[in-house]
Formats: structure tokens, sequence, C-alpha cells
């Protein structure tokens, strides 16, 4: 290859980088408009953001584990609907503490995750898909395998009707609660992640774990916390899909350990770890909703969409450690 | 232009690294049947120069002609085809097959696809012949014989290959005397079979006796291409580093008498690992820790800074029973260790020279849960100005600085914490002789402001010179103690080696 070329993948790889997912952005709305008159319009778009907010708020939490190195944590789905199903169970003791048992759980779960992987050092994807069957027998067997339904669970304290009116709940009567939380969590994850002490040595365990433990890292606590947040986040979202689906079951949630790593690295988070940027996960996040919504728009189903998205995913992997290895960097 | 007697021709090659020129224009060539040593410090362009010729880019620019070819290497598929072998530093065996499966891996002999076992163990048993490993059983595995034995395995492997030119970078860097002598007489067999070796090394007196001709490499450029009877050592190094730079190394500057005792170490014991180590130093000392490779020191002193865990013993710091359960609380505590593994434990490759530097310091750059890395870019410019990094922008990522650059990246994140204890471990291994100067100065700088440092070095120029005292530990025992009056690089090594010592 001349130099002619090599500094043009270079040019490309650091576009790639800097303008990341923005520039895609651009691109599949101008795609979008072409496709589909529709498309372009105030209702559609916000009916695609209004798909893509719990995703959001997932991947917020999933972007700490997959720039910490570790991947992924494939226990989201099953953490969002065991904390659906213990805020609904919860619910006869009132809405505040169906609330806070939500959390508990995701808390309890990202703690046992936050053990295993960031002190006895298991293997993170293995441990949280062990972890995901394990819940999801758990919860199957306690509930019998059945649904259970806020209206009933809440009795005629009225705590069953606040609970599946959260999500569709307007703040200042009219920004959507979840976008709030949303843009919460992402101002939140953003500054953690770039302006904390535990952001910072976060890049260093993702960059190099034993350049982080010989500087003085205490990695069981650094590592640890990325899962909890991750459960957390999870766990929240896990309530809200319980108050939009007005059921408590241990299918909610079913798809988003794949959806939110494709949009963590689809938003330029190295699989690799110690790279990326919250602006990004969101990105990743409209990105995916944009793409499923032009599909949905040309008529394709939703199984061929999952073709779609498997596909999207190993292209930006593939692509993205191509660009980083012809930057001079063969450690991606 | 082309000449038949030279097996290799490079003619005005280049490569360009983001920004930078690693080897600017070079020419170089290689006869057959003959040693062609290639040397120059670290960064020089030397390892980049080889990887070129071993198909490692497809971006460099100028010719490479082969047997008077012009030849395109720009694949390593490409360069083994034109006959070309490399044999790295870091050895690419593969630990867990045997050495019989290691001789041929990629060209097992096989039958109607069925490995043939008599012909793998029979094509082994003559490679090895060819290195003088007539004894070793071809199906050993590789995890099982010697680091000299594997060396030569991993010869033995590149001339399975039939190459007409072979690369080997220091090819001696793990090996004892004997050992090297033997490798000579394999080199020397080889050179008469007409093979084309290019030799690199920085072991000047080696190239002295094994080499033809020598081409010196400085900043990307060849310097020069003598023959070996024309230069002699000191020659070699000026043309290495110029004549001022050598001049400066190893000169010891007067420093003030120690103080009263900074850290006292009490029975400190591992088990298996090392026993009942005792030895205290003082504000204002470098206290040397010498001894041979697996001695413990390195384990030693990662038990100091609470790295790994002693079963027993006491630190004392300024007189008070101190006890760090890891190493942040020994960081807090005024203490620092830089690892011998700059590339594994040390730096973050990826990341930029400023966040390397200021790795250890994130705690303190923290204050109300805010992380300001801007609080922490008086001691940025402060240390990348007192050890000279370059190039001195700290944005520029760590993997492209050059290895000399990257320690003194890791000296800086070390001082970054200002630590009143400050234990180095092969502070400069695997670095050019400017470098080394630069770190020697700002080690003695640290004792000169009064603090404790404690330095463990093969190097043992390095740790006489530096040292005011050196400790040496043996089989994981403090064995000897020898005061600044009777250091000598003799005295060190045959001390060392279980020897008396009384020089």
């Amino acid at each position: 290859m001349s130099e002619r070329t090599t500094q043009f993948t270079r040019s490309l790889g650091g576009l790639f980088h800097r303008a990341g997912i923005f520039g895609a952005v651009v691109l599949i709305l101008a795609i979008g408009a072409l496709v589909s008159p529709k498309f372009l319009t105030a209702g559609n778009l916000l009916n695609t953001v209004d798909s893509v907010m719990l995703l959001g708020i997932v991947a917020v939490g999933v972007a700490f584990v997959t720039y910490s190195g570790h991947y992924a944590d494939l226990s989201v789905p099953t953490t969002m609907a065991f904390s659906g199903v213990m805020a609904v169970e919860m619910l006869r003791f009132g809405f505040v503490p169906a609330l806070l048992a939500g959390l508990a759980t995701g808390l309890g779960i990202g703690l046992v995750n936050a053990l295993m992987v960031g002190r006895l050092r298991v293997n993170p994807i293995i441990w949280t898909l062990a972890m995901s069957y394990l819940t999801m027998g758990v919860m199957r067997w306690l509930w019998s395998n059945q649904q259970i339904y806020p209206d009933v669970k809440g009795g005629d304290t009225g705590a069953g009707r606040l609970f599946t009116e959260l999500y569709r709940h307007e703040v200042l009567s009219r920004i959507p609660l979840p976008m709030v939380i949303l843009a919460l969590f992402a101002v939140a994850g953003h500054y953690v992640l770039t302006r904390t002490a535990f952001g910072q040595q976060l890049k260093l365990v993702g960059s190099n774990p034993s350049m982080a433990a010989m500087t003085g890292v205490r990695m069981p606590r650094t590592v640890g916390l990325a899962f909890v947040l991750s459960a957390l986040a999870a766990s929240v979202g896990g309530i809200l899909i319980t108050s939009l689906s007005k059921v408590g079951a241990y299918y909610n949630g079913e798809g988003y350990d794949f959806d939110a790593v494709t949009a963590v690295v689809l938003g330029g988070v190295m699989l690799t770890g110690g790279r990326g940027s919250m602006l990004g996960v969101l990105g990743g996040v409209l990105m995916l909703g944009l793409m499923s919504n032009i599909l949905t728009l040309l008529g394709v189903d939703t199984f061929a969409q999952r073709i779609v998205k498997g596909a999207v995913f190993l292209a930006v992997v593939g692509v993205s450690s191509l660009l980083a290895r012809r930057m001079g960097r063969d450690d991606a | 232009m082309s000449d038949i007697g030279l097996a290799l021709q490079l003619e005005q090659v280049s490569k360009r690294y983001t920004g930078m020129l690693a080897v600017d224009g070079v020419d170089f060539d290689v006869r057959a049947g003959e040693v062609h040593a290639l040397i120059g410090e670290n960064g020089a362009g030397k390892s980049t120069l080889m990887n070129i010729i071993a198909g490692a880019f497809a971006d460099y620019t100028g010719r490479i002609l082969i047997g008077g070819q012009e030849v395109a290497l720009h694949s390593p598929v490409a360069a083994k085809r034109h006959g070309i072998q490399m044999i790295h530093q870091e050895l690419s065996l593969a630990r867990t097959l045997s050495v019989a499966e290691n001789l041929l891996a990629g060209r097992l002999p096989a039958r109607l696809g069925i490995l043939d076992r008599r012909a793998l163990r029979a094509e082994a048993r003559a490679l090895l012949q060819r290195v003088g490993l007539d004894s070793l059983d071809p199906a050993t595995l590789v995890e099982d014989i010697g680091q000299h034995e594997a060396q030569l395995v991993e010869i033995a492997k590149a001339l399975g290959n039939r190459p007409c030119i072979l690369v080997m970078d220091e090819p001696t860097s793990a090996l004892s005397r004997d050992e090297v002598k033997h490798l000579f007489e394999i080199v020397r067999n080889l050179r008469r079979q007409g093979l084309a070796i290019v030799y690199i090394s920085h072991h000047l007196p080696e190239i002295l006796e094994i080499a033809d001709r020598v081409s010196v490499m400085r900043d990307g450029k060849k310097i020069a291409t003598r023959e070996m009877r024309d230069v002699t050592q000191a020659d070699l190094v000026e043309m290495m580093v110029g004549r001022a730079a050598a001049a400066d190394l190893y000169s010891r500057k007067a420093r003030p008498a120690p103080g009263k005792e900074k850290l006292q170490v009490r029975g400190l014991t591992r088990i298996g690992v090392f026993h009942d180590v005792s030895f205290s130093v003082r504000c204002g000392e470098i206290l040397g820790i010498g001894g041979l490779a697996g001695s413990g020191r390195t384990e030693l002193a990662r038990a100091l800074v609470a790295a790994d865990a002693p079963d027993a013993g006491e630190l004392l710091l300024d007189g008070c029973p101190v006890r760090p359960k890891r190493l942040s609380d020994a960081i807090r505590l005024g203490m620092a260790y830089l690892p011998e593994e700059r590339k594994t434990l040390g730096l973050a490759l990826r990341l930029s020279a400023g966040e390397n530097l200021l790795a250890a310091l994130i705690p303190r750059l923290t204050r109300r849960c805010h992380y300001s890395a801007r609080r922490g870019d008086g001691t940025l410019g402060r240390l990348m100005g007192l050890l000279q990094v370059h190039p001195s922008d700290p944005q520029v990522t760590v993997h492209n600085l050059s290895g000399g650059n990257q320690q003194k990246v890791l000296l800086a994140k070390w001082l970054a914490v200002e630590p009143q204890v400050l234990i180095l471990d092969e502070p400069t291994r695997g670095v050019d002789i400017g470098a080394k100067v630069i770190i020697h100065r700002a080690i003695e700088d640290v004792a000169e402001q009064g603090r404790a440092v404690i330095l463990i070095s093969s190097d043992l120029p390095e740790l006489v010179s530096l040292s005011d005292r050196v400790l040496i530990l043996r089989h994981g025992r403090m064995i000897r103690e020898m005061p600044r009056e009777s250091l000598s690089e003799e005295a060190v090594l045959l001390a060392a080696n279980g020897g008396v010592g009384d020089v």
C-alpha cells in the first residue's frame, strides 16, 4: 500500500473515532428520508426516540462494564425482569416500598456480580451468563412460571395504578419520565466517567488491568462498582418496562443484553476497554432506534430485523478492530 | 546496481509512524556468508528496519533487492517466501507443544491427512543436529527445556524453512557465557554454509567477536557501515551516542551523607520465596539490592509495597510500625514501586504520556468527588521537562514512544507521587544510553532531596556507581552487605554467585 492510501485510511479512522456515531446518525437520517416520506415527520421521530429510552437507560449502565474491559453484562435482561417482578410483588406495601424493592433487587444482583468478577476474577461473560440463567430459574420457580399484575398485587391501595402509570408519567406535564431519567443517567454517567477518580481508574483498568493493579487501583472495588452500576441501571429499566407492559414477568427485558452491547459498541466504546464516551453511547442508542424504525417503515418484520442488528454488530466490531490495527496498534 | 555477492540489499528504505520517521532513507546490505551486526540505541530504528525486512509493514518506501532482484516484502508470508527468517528477542515457541511440533509448525508431515509421527521425529532430529542439540529428545515439551535450548530450538525452527537470510535480534540476552560461546560456534557454522546473517545486539564485545561488518543506526538514520577489523569498541560507542553522552555515564556525583533511618525491614518472609530479610534504608541514601535472576529481589520489593502479602515480618517507617494491606495503602504511606515489566505492569501503552504520568496521582487530584487533570498540569510539565521526555507533548500515545522515553514516563509516574521511599526495579532495562544518563541523574536527585531509594538492578555498572551500599540476595536470603568502599562489579558478581567476594 502506498503512503497516501495509508494516510487516507488513518484519517478515515480518526474521523470514525472523533465525529464517531453522529456522522452515522446524520447518514441514516438521510437514508430514512429517501426511504419513506413518513420518516422525517416530528411524530415518527418522537416515536423513535420513545422506543429507545429504556434501551438508553440500560446502555448507560452496560457502558461502564464495557469501558472497564469486561465486555458486557449478560445478566441485564433477568435483572430487569426480577426487579420488575419484585416491585410488583411489593406493591402491597405501597408504591415507594415497591420501587425500593425493585432497586434493591438490582443492587443485590450487581453486588454478586461485583464479588465474582471483581474480587474472584471470574470471566465476566461466563459469570453473567450463569447469573442470568440462575436468576431466571429462581424467578420461574418462586412465581410458578406465572405473570403477576400490578393492579391485583396493589390491592385497593392505589399503588397498582400509580405503578402502571409510572412509565407514562410526564414531568412538568410535558416530558416523559423515562426521557428525564435517561437524560439524568447520561449526564451523571458522563460526569462519573470523565470527572471522578472512579472513572479515571476505570480507564486504567480498561486499558491495562495489570498496570492499574500495580498503580494502586483497588481492582475488586473499581471493577465491582462498574457491575453494580450496570445492574442498578438495569433495575430502573426493569421497573419502567414492567410499568409499561403492566405485567411482572420473567421474560421482561428479553433482548436488552445484546441491544445494549450493540448500542455501546456502535457508540464507540471499544470492546477492549478504556475508550469511549457516554455521548457516543447515546448516539449508538439513537442509531439502533432509527435503524429499526426505517426497517419497520420498509415493512421488514421484527425477526428479520434481528438479522440486520446482528450483522450491524459484527460489522462494527470488525471495522473498529480493523481500523485500530491499521492505525498501528494491534491491541484492539 | 545489483551485485551478485549481496544476499540482501536495501536502498533508501524509510518507514513513517504517526508523525515521525522511524527509519529514514537507510541503505544496507548483507553478503552471503557474512555476519553483519546492526547496532544502535533503543529507538534508533534497528527493530523497525528488521521488521520491514521481515514483512511486518505494507507501507515502507524504498527498494529492497534479494539476490539482485527487486522484491516487495509487504507481508510476513512474502518475506518467508523470499528466504528471510527472523528470530525475535521474545521467543515464539508454543510452550505446551513438543520440540518437534514447534520445529515443524505449519508444515507437519502427513500421510493421507494423518500426522506422520516417524517423519516428524526424523526431520526434527535432523534440524536439532544442525544446532548441536543432538541429545535433545524431539518429543520433549518446550516448557521442560531451558532458555538456552529454547533459543537453539528457535534457530533450528528458522533453519527448517531453508532461509538464505537470517535475522537474529538479541539472541544472547538470556544466555550464560558458555552458552553464548556455543551459540557463536553455530552462527560461524551457518556462515560457512553461506547464510547471510544480520545480528542485532547491545553487547559490543560479542559483536566484536562474531561480526564481519557492523552498521550503526541513530535517530532512524544509518550513521556508518564499517569492516569490523577497522573499529574498536570505543569507536562504536561514539558512533552510537556521540562522545559527550558516553563520557557522562557512570560518573558519580558526590552526595551528602545519609540521614536518619527512613524504612526498617525486620524478618520479612514469604515462604518459599525469601526468608527472614532484615535491613534498613536511610534518608538520602541509595540502597542497592543485587543478586541473580530468581534470587527473590522482585518478590521482596513487591512485598515491601504490599503488592503481595508477606507471611511474616514487620516494616517501620520513621521508627513507627506500619502495616499496609494493599498497594494503595503503601502509596499513601509514601512508598512507591517502579516495576520491572514496563510494558505490562508499568504503563498503559494505549493511553497518552500524560494519562500514564498522572495515573498514580488520581486519588490526589480528586477533591469532593471531582477529578481535575488540570490540577496535575504543574507536575506533568515539570516532570516531562526534568526527564526530557521526547516528544514533549503529553498527548502522545505511550505506544509510540521509544523504550527510553517510555521508561522516563514510568519513572515520572512514580516521582509524581513524591514518595519518601522510592523502590526501583531495573529502572533502565533496555533503554538507550541517553535516557540512562537522565534517569540516573533523576534518581540521584531524589536521594539528594533527602528521600530514600532502593535500587534493584542487574546492570552491575549501574548498581555499583549509584548505590551507597549494596545488599546481596541469594536464594531468597540476604547474604551480604557491601559498603561503598568495597563495591566493584566483580565483587558484586562474585557475591551474587555465592562466592566470598573479598576483593
